[in-house]
This record gives C-alpha cells, sequence and structure tokens, in this order.
C-alpha cells in the first residue's frame, strides 16, 4: 500500500515537473476591442501594432477583434459591470461615463504619458491621472470640390476663407446650376448636421463665448448666435444639403461628394481620409479628384475667424477590472511611440494624440498633407466637438435639432434655439 | 369456470386488483415528484430568463444605479416619467402604431388570402412570394424601404415622378409628417404574408357547406365575403389584430434602423427611448430606463386585457 502511494505521488510529480515548463510558456492572451471595420488604413494600422506587440512580447497574446463603434458602446455598457469587458476597449472621450464609473483603469503606471502630445492629454485626464491612449485625432475640416467650386464661378481667395456673404453665394450658385452645395448626411450620425453651424458659431463668439455656449452658460438666444443661425437657415432654405440629408449615411455623403452626384462642398472632420483614401471601387475618392480644403466662413463681426475644433476621438482603453493588466498596458505603451504615430500619419492621412517625427513622415499622400498643414497653420484651435460637452438630453436634442431637424429645414430658428436652450441651458 | 386448456397446477394471470379512488390512484395522473421533475427544466428557464429579470426590472425601478453604486429613490423615476415630454411623445406614437396600424396589417393579410383563395393567376408563387418577407430579418427589411424609400433615386419618388407627380416626392423617412406612416407600411409589408397565411388556413377551415349554400342562393363574391367568410373568420381576424397589437406595443428594430426614433422623435416609441436611456443617455443608470419599461408593461397588460373583454363580447379570443 505504501509503495503504491509513493509510486502514484512519483508520477504526480513527474507529470507536474514536466507539465511546469509547458504551463510557464501558456502567453496570457487578453482581449481588444477596436472600431474600425469598414476603415481598412485604420484597421491595418491596428493589426500591424498588436502583431509588432505579439512578436516582441511572447508571454502575452492578444485576441483582437474589430467591432462597430456603437456596438462596442453598447457591448462594453453590459459587460463593464459585469466583469467581462475586454481588457483593452476603443473609447471615445464623449463616453464619459465610463471614466465617472470607475471602469477605466490610470494609464500612467502602464504607458509613458511623455510620448503623447499635451495638446490631446486633457480629452483623457481625470483628476490628474490620464486614462486613454488619444490614438485618433483630428480637426473639423470643410473639404470642397476645386473644379466644381469653379465651375459655379466662385474664386476661392488665397487665404482660403470665403466671408459668409461670399459662401451664401456659393450655396446659392450651387443650387442653382442643380450641385448640392454641401453633402451632408445624418442618417447614421447624430453629429455632420451641426458641423457647419457650430464651426460658424466658433468663429463669430471666439472661444470663450463659444465654450459657454456649449457648457449651457450662455443662450442661444443671443443675439450673435440667433444671427449666425438665421444665416444658416438662410443656407438651408437656399437648398445648401441634399434632399435626402435626413436618411443620407456618414459613408454614402462621402461617395455623394467626391463621385455621385458631386457636391461642392463637404464639412468633415479630418479623418476624412479614412473612406477617402480607400480605393476608388471601395467607394473611395478617384484619384484625380481635384480636391480641396478651404477653411469655414468668417462671420461677419467674428471674434475668431481663425478658430477651429481640434479633438480626440479613437483611443483605446483599460478596463479597471481587467485581469491582465500588465500585458494590457504593455500593449498600450507599445503603440505609444513616435515611430507607430509617424505610421498612423502615414497610413491613416490622418491627425493623431500620440507623438511623431515629422521630420521622418513619408506618405504617398504628402500633398493633401501639406495642404491640411497648410489650412491648420496659425489657427487657433478650441478642444471639443459639441457631442463631447453635451450630455444626456442636451446631446439627444443635439442630435435630434441641430443636427437634423434645423438643417434639414424642418424647423425655424427661434424654435431650434428654444428647444436647445431647454435642453442645455443651465438653470432652464 | 375453469378454462379446458388451462394446464393442472399452472397458475392463472389475474388482472391487477383496482386500486382504490383517489388522487394518487389515476394513472393519468402523476405524482407531486415525478411532475416536477418534468416540470423542472421549463420551470428553471422560465424563472431565469423571464420572470427574475422582470421582477428585477421592477425592482431597479426604484434605484439610482450609477457605475456599481446603487441608491434607493423609491418612485422618484415614475414621477420623472410624469414629467417626461419626450416619453409622451413616445408613448403616443406607439399607441398610434398599436391601435391603427395592426387594422392594416390583418387587413393586407386577409386581401392576400383572399385573393389567394379566389384562385389568381400564379396563386402558387405568390403564396411564396407573399410570405417571403415574413422570413427576412428587420435588418434586411429596414434597408430595403430605406432605398425605396430614398428621395434621389427610391422607387417610391421614381414612381411618382414617372407619372408626373414629382411635386409629391419627398424624403419619406426626413419629414415627420411621413416618417411614422412609412415605418407602419414597412412593418405592414413584413408582417402581410403572415396573417395572409393564417387567413387562408381559416378559410380553407370554413365549412364547404356554408359556402356552397350561399352560392345556391346566388350570392355574389362581395356578399359572400361580407356576410358569410368575414363572420366566420372574425375571430381569426380579432387574434391576429391582438397578436399584432402586442408585437406593436414592442416595435423597436425597425425603428431603431431606419430612422433613430428622429426626425424631431417624430417616430420615437417607447421601446427605442427606453434603449436611449439605458445605453445612449452617458450613463450607466438603469433605473429610470426600468421605470419605463415597468409602467410598459403594465399598460401592455392592461391594453390587452381591456382588448380582450372588448372583444370577448362576440368571441371568445383564443391564445
Amino acid at each position: 500500500m505504501g509503495s503504491a502511494r509513493a509510486w502514484v505521488a512519483t508520477m504526480i510529480g513527474a507529470g507536474l515537473l514536466m507539465a511546469g515548463p509547458a504551463l510557464a510558456a501558456e502567453p496570457v492572451q487578453i482581449t481588444m476591442w477596436s472600431n474600425w471595420p469598414d476603415e481598412p488604413a485604420k484597421k491595418e494600422w491596428v493589426t500591424a501594432r498588436v502583431r509588432d506587440f505579439e512578436a516582441a512580447n511572447k508571454q502575452c497574446s492578444v485576441k483582437l477583434s474589430f467591432i462597430p463603434k456603437a456596438d462596442i458602446y453598447t457591448q462594453a455598457k453590459s459587460a463593464v459591470r459585469t466583469g467581462q469587458a475586454p481588457d483593452v476597449f476603443y473609447m471615445e472621450p464623449d463616453q464619459p461615463e465610463f471614466l465617472a464609473g470607475g471602469f477605466l483603469e490610470p494609464l500612467d503606471g502602464h504607458v509613458d504619458l511623455s510620448r503623447l502630445e499635451d495638446w490631446a492629454k486633457p480629452a483623457w485626464t481625470s483628476k490628474g491621472k490620464v486614462y486613454g491612449l488619444p490614438v485618433e485625432a483630428y480637426t473639423v475640416e470643410l473639404y470642397y470640390n476645386k473644379d466644381l467650386v469653379k465651375k459655379v464661378g466662385v474664386e476661392v481667395p488665397p487665404s482660403f476663407q470665403l466671408t459668409q456673404g461670399a459662401f451664401a453665394d456659393l450655396v446659392k450658385k450651387g443650387a442653382a446650376a442643380g450641385i448640392t452645395p454641401v453633402s451632408q448626411g445624418v442618417g447614421d450620425r447624430p453629429f455632420p448636421g451641426g458641423l457647419l453651424l457650430f464651426e460658424s458659431l466658433l468663429r463669430k463668439l471666439g472661444p470663450e463665448d463659444y465654450g459657454k455656449l456649449l457648457n449651457g452658460a450662455l443662450s442661444f438666444r443671443d443675439p450673435r448666435v440667433l444671427e449666425v443661425m438665421t444665416w444658416f437657415k438662410g443656407l438651408v432654405d437656399a437648398g445648401a444639403y441634399p434632399k435626402s440629408f435626413a436618411t443620407l449615411k456618414l459613408g454614402e455623403s462621402h461617395y455623394y461628394f467626391y463621385q455621385k452626384p458631386g457636391a461642392l462642398t463637404f464639412p468633415d472632420p479630418s479623418w476624412f481620409t479614412g473612406r477617402a483614401f480607400a480605393p476608388p471601387e471601395s467607394g473611395g475618392m478617384p484619384a484625380d479628384f481635384p480636391l480641396g480644403i478651404m477653411q469655414f466662413p468668417a462671420m461677419d463681426g467674428g471674434l475668431c475667424p481663425s478658430c477651429k475644433t481640434l479633438a480626440v476621438a479613437g483611443s483605446f482603453v483599460m478596463y479597471s477590472r481587467g485581469k491582465n493588466k500588465d500585458c494590457a498596458g504593455a500593449l498600450l505603451n507599445a503603440m505609444a511611440t513616435p515611430g507607430n504615430g509617424n505610421k498612423w500619419m502615414e497610413q491613416v492621412s490622418l491627425q493623431t494624440g500620440l507623438k511623431t517625427d515629422p521630420s521622418t513622415i513619408k506618405s504617398s499622400r504628402a500633398e493633401y498633407f501639406a495642404e491640411l498643414n497648410a489650412r491648420n497653420k496659425d489657427v487657433t484651435y478650441f478642444f471639443g466637438t459639441p457631442l463631447l460637452y453635451y450630455r444626456a438630453k442636451c446631446a439627444e436634442t443635439y442630435t435630434q435639432v441641430m443636427n437634423n431637424a434645423f438643417p434639414a429645414g424642418l424647423i425655424g430658428v427661434d424654435e431650434a434655439a428654444a428647444k436647445m436652450d431647454a435642453a442645455c441651458r443651465k438653470g432652464s | 369456470m375453469a378454462d379446458a386448456a388451462t394446464p393442472a397446477g399452472a397458475r392463472v394471470a389475474r388482472p391487477a386488483p383496482v386500486p382504490k379512488a383517489g388522487r394518487m390512484a389515476d394513472p393519468r395522473r402523476a405524482g407531486l415528484s415525478i411532475l416536477l421533475v418534468f416540470l423542472a427544466p421549463a420551470l428553471l428557464v422560465y424563472l431565469g430568463l423571464t420572470a427574475y429579470p422582470a421582477v428585477r426590472t421592477v425592482l431597479d425601478s426604484l434605484f439610482t444605479i450609477e457605475g456599481t453604486e446603487r441608491s434607493f429613490v423609491g418612485i422618484a423615476n415614475y414621477r420623472d416619467l410624469l414629467a417626461d415630454e419626450t416619453f409622451r411623445v413616445a408613448v403616443r406614437n406607439t399607441f398610434v402604431w398599436a391601435f391603427v396600424a395592426p387594422v392594416l396589417d390583418v387587413a393586407t393579410g386577409l386581401l392576400l388570402a383572399l385573393a389567394l383563395y379566389a384562385g389568381v393567376p400564379f396563386a402558387r408563387f405568390l403564396r411564396v412570394a407573399w410570405f417571403t418577407p415574413v422570413l427576412l430579418s428587420y435588418v434586411v427589411v429596414a434597408i430595403l424601404w430605406m432605398w425605396l424609400y430614398n428621395y434621389d433615386w427610391g422607387v417610391v419618388n421614381e414612381a411618382l415622378r414617372a407619372v408626373g407627380l414629382g411635386a409629391l416626392a419627398r424624403s419619406w423617412l426626413g419629414d415627420p409628417n411621413t416618417a411614422l406612416s412609412a415605418l407602419i407600411v414597412t412593418h405592414a409589408w413584413k408582417w402581410a404574408g403572415f396573417n395572409m397565411v393564417v387567413c387562408l388556413a381559416a378559410i380553407h377551415s370554413l365549412p364547404s357547406e356554408v359556402l356552397e349554400a350561399a352560392e345556391l342562393d346566388n350570392c355574389g363574391w362581395g356578399a359572400k365575403l361580407r356576410h358569410v367568410i368575414v363572420p366566420m373568420l372574425w375571430p381569426t381576424l380579432l387574434n391576429l389584430y391582438v397578436l399584432a397589437f402586442i408585437g406593436k406595443m414592442k416595435v423597436f428594430d425597425l425603428v431603431w434602423i431606419m430612422t433613430g426614433g428622429g426626425p424631431l422623435w417624430a417616430t420615437e416609441t417607447v421601446s427605442t427611448y427606453v434603449y436611449k436611456r439605458a445605453f445612449n443617455w452617458n450613463t450607466f443608470d438603469l433605473g429610470y430606463p426600468s421605470a419605463i419599461a415597468t409602467v410598459w408593461f403594465g399598460v401592455v397588460c392592461a391594453a390587452v386585457m381591456i382588448l380582450n373583454r372588448v372583444f370577448r363580447s362576440r368571441d371568445r379570443l383564443e391564445y
């Protein structure tokens, strides 16, 4: 009996000894949810960073999934509560509830924060700690078709900024020529319909009062705001937007602008490139498309004609209850290098909150970058789009009213202002 | 009398003694433990996936839940609900949809069934074609109809332009005056085939003597339909109406994909509003959406009971 026990113990011990190295070699698998399933350049960048990380860190493997943004948010909202969220997931700063709920891990102990742009950190900073890796940054730009604008008889000045009157003239001439002046659709997004109006408000009010407007401290019935809204309503009534505005999706509005039927202008964040620089057969912009970038119009008596919105969008965060924080943190740290920042700009042709070395960026889209840089030279940035500031009912009202009904011509200036004040004005 | 064929000494099998009368005596009735064995799986699934979530929703409606913290707020969520303008709009839209659309659904289904019963050409093909939308997912149906309603190149507007009615062309889903109707039509299109099949089965099961008697009395198609077929189908039609009503009180998918509740909340339904409050409101709070869900659960139950009572005066409903 005793010898039998000894034999069993020996066998178990031998088994454990043999299994030990195998267990030790088994990499820790972390899960990662990324947005951009339909944007090849960004998808490739994320995939390459993950593969590089896995190659350099044999003890970690990454189960990477690309999921549409809205689905990520919905799934993450359930998953973080039940402890089943991925170790690393995509997030944008306009979803502050994850941070407020304590579901995000500070990156301070995991990522070398000196490798993030200083202007990008505030988007993810709370109580002195940084919670997100700001991979994607953007400015709000006004793209235009050089040939069509010239065709309707409008000359873009050397400043690349029309006055509000000249822009209204452009809209009217486009509409008269049967060319849609502004390609835009809100069928699947809560923000595009507000781009032209709110960029105009920024230039009229200047950063300080515009910030007050977005924080609910300034009324939409302020005379300056009403003046800009009235001008904007004039554009709408002149036929600025496509008739299919309410149902046109973001991807379709790209196609509308640079393929069929074509439009004079296209207000869009500079992530425009994600779709535009896809191959034309996949809905991208034709290689010979006469793309130009102009400034949003200068408002009469505007306090800041050179203002422009800058924002952080696609970022990666760590789940605070993740079980593999070491690997997750190491992955984000490995992504945050100037070299990877350069690769992002080269591949995606879009700004990033990661530090870069501009002198070494090589891009097949150098001409585009040169123009984008020129339009961003000497501008005054205002940080954040309306949806970064608006929450809950105010955000919903912005989506329904300023993003949709007002630019669609469904309601007038006074009604739109009243609805926004009722939902967003502090103390209302 | 002894059986002559029975060998001597052999034991004769006798029928089992008749058990005493009583609950356990009836062989058709199993004991409690046996019943539990058979009931337990279904009961567990029901308790876990239906009863518990329902009870938990009611409980959650009394709390504010931020992140991992729950704080009891009593009926505050219900009080807020009374003052919630968007909720009122959502209720109005849902009621319009739930009371009006089933009439369209059932009428369309009945007409299609009658067409097949009357032997229209290509009936076999049409039966399949008309039923196919039922098999499609809401996502496919929504995308299909968004194309049909497209302002620039959608079939609806192209058809209007082709017949010289271009002035009527509009952004059907982008206009608050037409968006809800456009969705109702889409929903009716999807479910007409289901109603058609049920109506067709009911028509085929009508007693042929009655129909033949009507024909012998020189009853025309219209009169036969009005005085014979529809009255005899009435219980079926009512059942279809109530089923459609319940489905429409919960409608979500189609609205979410096609309009997201817009424009200007013109197509907001209670279900889309619950979803927005639960997942699109920059908060983790499930208390308020739970209050909406609880109220709406009560409203649906009450509405079904009222419909049941109203219809029972003429015909008993079967579910």
